[in-house]
């Protein structure tokens, strides 16, 4: 259905401000993930030092909403899609928080064993980071145009990024048995692949709530799981 | 289970038509408020339901409504059995200029119900507990009526309508002169009387709606736009017009 505007200015004005903080917030996310990765790739530590830094605004973006969307329920009651918009703010902020926190934790670990590593998973790493960070920008594409196909189509490919840390776990764990010098470095990267996969899974939960957000319907069946 | 089935309903005032082609299953023992901008016909709806159009000498109703398949548009119909069966509350608490216990005894006297001065007491009694006002004025019976406070007076109105047990209840916009405790009060005795009663609700709140129906019907301009479970319509409607006047975008 396409909305016309509210009555109420007022009320108009502050779902617009939300669905603008989401974005906002989506961004910043979005630019932490891509610092977090590049930091690897180019080998530049100071992107890892960025990302820690920016998840500070992240937080802060959380909370705003919080608050916002709570302002929302108790003074304007909201109906229908805007009950629906306001609910999925909440739980969209609650994602791209996690995904900030995890994007985070990737770049701690980075500024602890540095960029000098083992370059067959760092390639896997990078490869599984990239499509982590694609399916990120999708879906965020996906609320910001309320575009339920791309909603649907992130749903369905999170399956490559579970396939994609099954495979990079045993690689690293071979690596590990024929270098068993690297234990450190590669026991930091084993948690920074499944920090990548657990980013493809709320990635793939915003993909779930713009798709309520849209149709009001709930996706169904199982999501496809590598 | 249907307790009321309109079918193609059109009433018209003179040569102006204000429902056009109604046709609803109000459920049995369920709460069905009905919404929608003022001058929708919601009321005018309402008032199909007992007969209280043939009040309107221009009014003329067309169409089948039929209770327990009773066919309530008939001219042979019984009016003032009907209205006994289907009782009505207003927006404006309007109890009798008498004692609170002759408000209550009031339909059960010109029914003829009770048979003893016992019988007429207990149906009074009964009626106040139902209307939750019993501990309030158990002690003051014979006090006037209109003395009482706002909410009061609309939960008097509720006990002298289901004073002579009736199987529907009609309600139009009862609580939009009370506050907020008091609104909560009749919204408690709507819950609790649809136990046993089916009711019939016009109401301007939305939240009201939402909080206090089972099923809930989109009127505009005289049309029935969309009837269904109330939290499909209040969370995902499936008229473009519904949601348009459910978010406050009508207009």
């Amino acid at each position: 259905m396409s909305e016309k505007p509210h009555i109420v200015k007022s009320y108009e004005e502050q779902l617009q401000l939300l669905k603008d903080t989401i974005v906002k917030m989506g961004t910043g996310v979005e630019k932490q993930l891509e610092n977090t990765i590049q930091s690897l790739v180019k080998k530049d530590i100071s992107l890892a030092e960025k990302s820690i830094k920016d998840d500070e605004l992240t937080d802060k973006y959380e909370i705003n909403i919080e608050e916002q969307v709570v302002n929302l329920i108790a003074l304007r009651q909201p109906m229908a899609i805007d009950l629906r918009e306001t609910v999925v703010a909440l739980k969209v902020s609650s994602d791209l928080e996690r995904i900030g926190d995890l994007a985070k934790n990737i770049s701690k670990r980075l500024t602890k064993i540095g960029t000098d590593l083992p370059n067959d998973i760092t390639k896997n790493f990078e490869i599984a980071g990239l499509k982590a960070s694609k399916q990120v920008n999708a879906v965020l594409n996906s609320y910001l145009h309320r575009a339920k196909d791309t909603a649907e189509n992130v749903w369905n490919s999170d399956e490559e990024i579970d396939q994609m840390t099954n495979s990079n776990m045993e690689a690293a764990v071979k690596h590990l048995e024929k270098n068993k010098n690297d234990i450190q470095k590669v026991t930091q990267l084993l948690f920074m692949l499944k920090n990548i996969e657990r980013i493809g899974d709320h990635a793939t939960n915003i993909a779930e709530q713009v798709y309520f957000l849209i149709t009001g319907d709930y996706l169904e069946g199982d999501r496809p799981k590598g | 289970m249907s307790k009321i089935k309109a079918e193609n309903v059109n009433v018209y005032y003179g040569s102006k038509q204000a429902l056009f082609d109604v046709s609803i299953d109000i459920a049995e023992k369920e709460v069905t408020a009905l919404i929608g901008p003022s001058g929708c016909g919601k009321s005018t709806f309402l008032r199909c339901l007992n007969r209280m159009n043939d009040v309107i000498d221009i009014c003329r109703v067309e169409g089948s409504i039929k209770m327990d398949n009773l066919e309530l548009n008939s001219r042979k119909l019984d009016v003032v059995r009907l209205r006994e069966n289907v009782g009505m509350v207003f927006q404006k608490p309007n109890p009798f200029p008498k004692t609170i216990y002759e408000n209550v005894a009031y339909g059960p006297t010109i029914h003829g119900i009770a048979q003893s001065k016992e019988e007429m007491d207990q149906i009074v009694e009964i009626s106040l507990k139902k209307a939750a006002l019993w501990n309030e004025v158990k002690d003051r019976l014979d006090e006037i009526g209109t003395g009482l406070s706002g909410g009061q007076q609309q939960r008097l109105c509720i006990a002298r309508a289901i004073s002579v047990s009736p199987e529907v209840i009609l309600m139009d916009e009862p609580c939009s002169a009370l506050d907020p405790i008091a609104t909560a009060q009749i919204e408690e005795l709507i819950d609790d009387l649809k136990k046993e009663v089916t009711i019939v609700i016009v109401t301007h709140s939305m939240s009201q709606a939402a909080r206090v129906s089972q099923k809930t019907g989109f009127f505009h301009l005289g049309k029935l736009i969309e009837f269904g479970p109330t939290d499909k319509i209040f969370k995902n409607p499936d008229n473009q017009q519904t949601q348009d006047y459910i978010t406050g975008r009508f207009g």
